[in-house]
């Protein structure tokens, strides 16, 4: 039975292939990760650790895998949604195994091979070893790392697919995680209206009102929100009235350091009409009580960006008029595309 | 100064002083101990300088990056792949082994404790099977994805805290933000002879009182949970990294002890 599963791999990797039978075998391959013209540089080695086509597939098939998780039933995408950007829609917080729930928002997966810090105090600073924190997060998946591999490597199917995968296969922590990043690198929001706009493709034009919010959007948001990964991925305090019954310090869990107080990561702005409740907690159900607070909500303390602080007062000035315009801007970042792409797709 | 080494080496080899050839192993013993006392974890109880009385349960940290120096000064460093060790008291894993040294006379020990930056930016690639023996030996920092350098817990008592009550001393770098990895390096006072035949064994002590009670006093009875301390993880870092010293190097094949 067992040398079964070892034909289709030593047709995979090419040396049977004189045998006389005329199997069709499919052969890994490299995938081509999509580095648009109009973003910065990817961060991402992808030299260490190139996406292929099984790589990619298997990391697909952890990614919306229970047994990732404790009870079997939690799996990456069950908080990670793609029409919804790969964010919860509709859940203030994550919610993890037994009911439970965590004390943050889950954020969007799109473009983090593009970034250099990850979760909402960049916990971790490599996205392969992102998938550790809510795998082994007791109100997320609450697993162990040892755990997950112990139940992967009693799966005949898994046992084939990371020996295809890899070359030096074996369902090991090294590949479990290099295949969750290679689905993760491969998902690249860049086809909004938006993008198709600044690259001057298929004739794709901005409305009036639209062009008006880029342009207040350039003058006031762009300073954080900066690049057209819309995130400068910088730590930083934007004056919340932190929750009273979570006081989440942010950045300063990871750091320790006072000086950290209350600073969360900088998110995209990509898909972000799709990815309500907003803000680290998902106090803040729609973009207008986003902008709302910016204009009205702002709470001084010690780490309150400077940015949002001036002489005229804290937080951004904006009209009405002004605040629609915004929003009719962050609407065009909405990429169809990505929300669609059957590669991400579950089923 | 040539020909005095080059008349010492020839006049060494007249005595029929054996030429190290190939390579050996070196064993590196890290017997941990408190302020000269051995370490007996939930049993023997200890007083530091500052008047706090501690039971020791665990007493876990990471050794990495081992680099031998020899009497002319040429480094061996072990490769990094491999260069990640965990010494464990409770599970009596205190022992690290590195295989294939060239020949020499080595005259000096560095090594770091925790693991570098760059091994954690090396991603899945780097830390390999390093991950799975971090998480069963409770080193692996889950909730930031990365590694405790150090894991001293217990409990304790002092003249305001009088009811034994639990210290736990977690010590690792924080994310970016702060690197708390640290290296050592010790003069081993009698050469360790490596070669085909030889093997020898550098006997560490490890001085684990040093972690609260070294350069840097760190107190329990103000703070008795310490993880992320932007203030004291890196005196706990320092204090860790003064708390090796060398007892002595047994020259031989390695099997006696």
């Amino acid at each position: 039975m067992r040398y079964l599963y070892w034909i289709p791999l030593l047709l995979a990797l090419g040396s049977c292939s004189d045998d006389g039978e005329y199997i069709e075998v499919e052969q890994d391959e490299r995938l081509t990760v999509t580095l648009p013209s109009n973003f910065p540089p990817m961060v991402y080695d992808v030299e260490e650790n190139p996406p292929t086509k099984f790589g990619f597939a298997l990391g697909k098939k952890l990614f919306y895998d229970g047994k990732l998780s404790a009870n079997g039933f939690i799996s990456c995408g069950f908080c990670h949604e793609q029409r919804f950007s790969f964010t919860h829609h509709g859940h203030q917080f994550s919610h993890g195994i037994d009911d439970l729930e965590g004390t943050r928002n889950t954020p969007s997966i799109a473009n983090m091979a593009f970034f250099s810090e990850f979760a909402w105090d960049g916990a971790t600073s490599h996205l392969d070893l992102f998938p550790i924190i809510p795998i082994t997060n007791e109100v997320e998946m609450g697993e162990t790392m040892t755990g997950v591999l112990q139940k992967l490597q009693l799966d005949e199917t898994y046992q084939k697919e990371f020996n295809a995968a890899f070359e030096e296969g074996g369902v090991s922590h090294e590949n479990f995680l290099k295949a969750l990043a290679q689905f993760m690198v491969m998902m690249v929001s860049y086809n909004s209206k938006y993008d198709k706009y600044v690259r001057s493709e298929d004739g794709v034009s901005l409305t009036e009102q639209e062009l008006q919010g880029l342009n207040i959007f350039q003058e006031k948001c762009a300073s954080c929100h900066t690049t057209d990964l819309f995130s400068d991925g910088s730590f930083r305090n934007n004056g919340l009235a932190p929750n009273p019954s979570l006081n989440d310090i942010g950045r300063a869990e990871v750091s320790g350091s006072v000086n950290d107080n209350y600073k969360f990561k900088v998110p995209s702005l990509r898909n972000v009409a799709l990815t309500a409740p907003y803000m680290h907690d998902g106090r803040f159900g729609s973009l207008e009580s986003v902008l709302n607070f910016y204009r009205n909500g702002v709470q001084d303390s010690p780490t309150l960006d400077p940015l949002l602080k001036s002489e005229n007062g804290l937080g951004i000035a904006l009209t009405e008029n002004e605040e629609q315009a915004l929003i009719a801007f962050l609407g065009t970042l909405t990429d169809e595309q990505f929300i669609n792409d059957e590669r991400f797709a579950e089923y | 100064m040539f020909l005095f080494v080059f008349v010492v080496s020839c006049s060494s080899d007249d005595d029929g002083t054996m030429e190290l050839t190939g390579t050996g192993m070196v064993k590196i013993e890290f017997d941990n101990s408190m302020a000269g006392d051995d370490l007996l974890l939930s049993t023997s109880s200890y007083t530091n300088s500052q008047s706090e009385t501690l039971t020791v349960s665990r007493l876990n940290y990471i050794v990495s990056n081992f680099r031998l120096t020899d009497e002319d000064g040429n480094v061996f460093t072990y490769p990094k792949d491999s260069g990640y060790f965990i010494t464990s008291e409770e599970t009596g894993n205190t022992e690290v082994v590195l295989s294939d040294v060239p020949a020499g006379r080595y005259t000096s020990m560095t090594f770091g404790i925790g693991v570098d930056q760059e091994k954690y930016l090396q991603g899945a690639e780097g830390q390999g099977e390093f991950l799975t023996e971090a998480e069963e030996t409770n080193m692996m920092w889950s909730w930031q994805a990365g590694y405790k350098f150090l894991n001293f817990e217990g409990t304790f008592t002092s003249a305001t805290v009088t009811d034994a009550t639990d210290f736990k001393i977690h010590m690792g770098s924080h994310g970016s933000s702060l690197n708390n990895y640290k290296e050592t390096t010790l003069a081993l006072g009698t050469e360790a002879l490596v070669s085909d035949d030889l093997s020898p064994i550098i006997h560490l002590v490890v001085d684990a009182s040093a972690i609260l009670d070294g350069t840097n006093k760190i107190s329990l009875t103000e703070q008795a949970v310490i993880m992320v301390s932007e203030e004291k993880s890196p005196k706990i870092a320092v204090n860790a990294s003064n708390m090796f010293s060398v007892d002595h190097v047994h020259n031989g094949d390695g099997s006696s002890h």
